[in-house]
């Protein structure tokens, strides 16, 4: 009896609280934010530990220290793996790092709440720096640009060669890029390296090759939210996805095969002609460059498959430092993230570890004809199409693209799946 | 217990003294009466006081966080931050087909379960009926169970890679490729198998200890009665092994159900086609990467609402193979 009454008082107790309250924190109490003391900001990232960015670190700390002597900075280096884990974590109890490092796109939308807008603080550097819209939710820009990142599509010449086809003219068009698939595939070679296990290798996909589908105003209103799924070209990506596979000219298994860093072995060891790969931080030209001629790496602008459509290169800003709401003083913050993308900083980046920096004024061009043609084609670049989805309608077509490929669902069904999880989010 | 308002500790005076000597006693007797029920309320209170530390610790560091995980779940998300939304976590869950994926593979983690506890049990049986090189398989068999899930997965990436060492062994026996880890049909069964691989070996450990309690007459006349090994598993091992077969098969139970994610992290990422995702993947997923720690606590009170009746379940289950002997 006694028992009971104890269930049900607990019961009732739980009852009445409910539904209040909240998972993630809403307002910042001042006081709970326990890295900021006067003098001291704390950065969170997954660069800062890499031995190939100890220089740019230690040039931005540098620039801080000129502007700001009295000022100690702490750098604490998180695992990518757990990165975003660990910020939820940070944000909702709203403790934690002062500044932090984002990727563009849906990952810093989905957390403005806890970040501060810096529009007024960098508004100097907006002209030097390349790469804003991947940092900036409706008109409001909350992280700075560090480096570009987007998805040239790469091709080994000598593979080309060996193929009979002409390594100084990669197809411009998509049956020119058929046929030239089918004589790479007669050459015992797979066309494409695809690793979708993640279910990224559509996000490449069709980022990559889109401009080369849809129409320049097709293209823009995607960008801008005015996204048709039913439209014929966009359900064309998804078909010509699913037909590269069905060909045969993708490497055996893509479903099994990790992007990072499968997919980029199979290019490298020059086991596939092209690869849709990444422009900083990893499988890009300086990756490839170790383990092939630099001068056999050539990279194409995406061929041509509607009348009309005008292929160029799809780049956001790849990796940003934003500031926190929470922090002490917002001033203070901003200003460490200035020197972080000072141009001093961005060079050695650029130069150690492999990156197409944001800041325009950089000259990258020394690096190789692939590094080369990709700062070339940056004046003329767009953003890509899949950094517009938000995470959770990505991490559908994911794994709807590796449907695609086994055939359990068809493009139909799939462009319905995705239409309704884009208007959702 | 000496408690109560008598007090023995009071001698009874001697008679013929003063009447002052007898105020005097009266008012250390009084004295001594609130003495008395002072020692009585603090004797009623202290084992309160002693068990509250474990209290407040199941408190405050079991429940409160336990209650407030399932209050979160009725919280909203985003700009609905904060605000209650009744069941619509709930709603939003069980309309997920990823979540309905997690859900039925915890049931078909269920169904497999017979065959990860048989795998060790017949193992053990070999080992214990001495076939040729028992002591070397007793060491090898165990030695997988002190990788951590992380290192386990990485072999078998590399073992079951499409183009890897496996598919190539199958191909010069002529049968084809299989995509271990890219196929949805198969990779949950993969990855079952990497972890009984991974895991057996303890519970062939506690399949030996009950075999070293077996009584060895019972094996010695059946074997005097002609009965095959089959038989001489079915009605005899099995039936005297019957606690410590209980005993694995929670254990087991609990293993697969709360130690996949390492390895779901590492072969597969919860796919392909998210045909490998377990609740506690998707609550990982929604918290890290997707950003909504109310459906990820409304997940978390779906699976601590499953792993109550299955723990019921199995401590049902061990009561009775308790009571059998």
């Amino acid at each position: 009896m006694k028992q009971r009454t104890l269930w049900s008082a607990v019961l009732v107790a739980g009852l009445t609280v409910a539904g209040c309250g909240s998972a993630t924190r809403t307002a910042p109490s001042p006081a709970a934010s326990g890295t900021s003391g006067t003098g001291k900001l704390v950065v969170w990232d997954w660069k800062s530990g890499d031995a190939t960015a100890a220089s740019y670190i230690e040039k931005a700390k540098a620039d801080f220290a000129k502007k700001h002597p009295g000022v100690t900075v702490e750098f604490v280096a998180q695992p990518f793996d757990n990165y975003y884990t660990l910020l939820g974590t940070a944000i909702q109890s709203s403790t934690g790092p002062d500044v932090m490092l984002f990727n563009g796109g849906g990952q810093l939308r989905d957390r403005v709440d806890a970040l501060l807008p810096l529009d007024e603080y960098v508004a100097e550097d907006r002209q030097r720096l390349a790469g804003w819209d991947a940092f900036s939710k409706d008109g409001k820009v909350y992280a700075a640009p560090v480096t570009l990142q987007g998805h040239p599509i790469y091709y080994n010449k000598d593979i080309y060669q060996k193929a009979g086809l002409d390594p100084a003219k990669p197809p411009a068009t998509w049956d020119e890029l058929m046929t030239a698939c089918a004589a790479v595939k007669k050459a015992g070679k797979s066309c494409f390296a695809l690793g979708n296990k993640e279910g990224f290798g559509i996000q490449f996909f069709l980022s990559g090759l889109g401009s080369g589908v849809l129409t320049p105003q097709e293209y823009d209103d995607w960008i801008a939210g005015k996204r048709d799924w039913t439209s014929p070209h966009v359900k064309q990506i998804f078909t010509l996805w699913k037909d590269v596979n069905d060909k045969g000219f993708n490497n055996a298994g893509a479903n099994s095969t990790a992007m990072f860093n499968d997919s980029w072995a199979i290019f490298q060891s020059g086991k596939a002609a092209n690869v849709i790969g990444l422009m900083s931080d990893i499988g890009h030209w300086k990756d490839f460059g170790e383990f092939l001629p630099p001068d056999q790496i050539g990279v194409m602008p995406a061929p041509v498959v509607t009348d009309g459509a005008t292929p160029s290169l799809a780049y956001d800003g790849g990796i940003g430092y934003g500031v926190a709401k929470w922090t002490k003083d917002p001033k203070l913050a901003a200003d460490l993230v200035r020197s972080l993308t000072s141009t001093d900083a961005l060079t050695a980046f650029y130069a150690k570890a492999g990156a197409i920096a944001s800041d325009t004024t950089i000259d990258a061009s020394q690096s190789g004809p692939a590094a080369g043609a990709i700062v070339a084609a940056i004046k003329s670049g767009k953003p890509a199409l899949h950094v517009a989805l938000s995470s959770k309608t990505l991490d559908l077509m994911g794994r709807l693209s590796q449907k695609l490929l086994s055939g359990s669902v068809t493009v139909d069904k799939a462009m319905d799946q995705m239409a309704a999880a884009d208007k959702a989010s | 217990m000496p408690i109560g308002g008598s007090s023995p500790l009071v001698r009874p005076g001697a008679p013929g003294r003063t009447s002052g000597e007898d105020t005097t006693r009266q008012a250390s007797h009084r004295a001594t009466g609130a003495g008395s029920r002072r020692a009585a309320r603090s004797e009623r209170l202290a084992p309160y006081v002693l068990v509250a530390p474990a209290v407040l610790i199941i408190l405050g560091l079991r429940l409160y966080p336990l209650i407030l995980g399932v209050n979160f779940s009725f919280t909203g998300d985003g700009d609905r931050n904060g605000t209650t939304v009744g069941f619509d976590n709930y709603l939003e869950l069980f309309d997920d087909p990823l979540f309905r994926t997690a859900l039925g593979n915890v049931g078909l983690l269920v169904l497999l379960l017979p065959v990860a506890v048989a795998i060790p049990g017949l193992l053990a049986t070999f080992i214990y009926l001495r076939v040729p090189g028992h002591r070397v398989f007793r060491s090898v068999y165990f030695f997988p169970a002190v990788l951590s899930p992380v290192i386990v997965g990485s072999i078998f990436n590399l073992m079951l890679a499409f183009d890897g060492p496996l598919n190539t062994v199958l191909g010069t026996i002529g049968i084809g490729p299989v995509d271990w880890l890219g196929d949805p049909d198969v990779t949950m069964f993969t990855v079952v198998g990497v972890h009984v691989w991974a895991t057996f070996g303890m519970a062939l450990v506690v399949f030996l200890a009950g075999f070293s309690t077996l009584d060895s007459s019972l094996l010695d006349a059946a074997q005097m009665d002609g009965a095959s090994l089959a038989r001489t598993i079915w009605h005899v091992v099995i039936p005297s092994l019957s606690r410590t077969i209980a005993f694995v098969l929670v254990t087991t139970m609990i293993g697969m159900l709360t130690s996949m994610f390492g390895l779901l992290y590492v072969m597969t990422s919860g796919g392909p086609e998210g045909s490998t995702y377990l609740p506690e993947y998707y609550i990982w997923i929604q918290q890290g990467q997707m950003n909504r720690p109310a459906l990820a606590s409304a997940a978390s009170t779906v699976l601590f609402l499953i792993m109550l009746v299955v723990g019921l379940a199995q401590v049902g289950l061990l009561r009775r193979a308790g009571r059998q002997d």
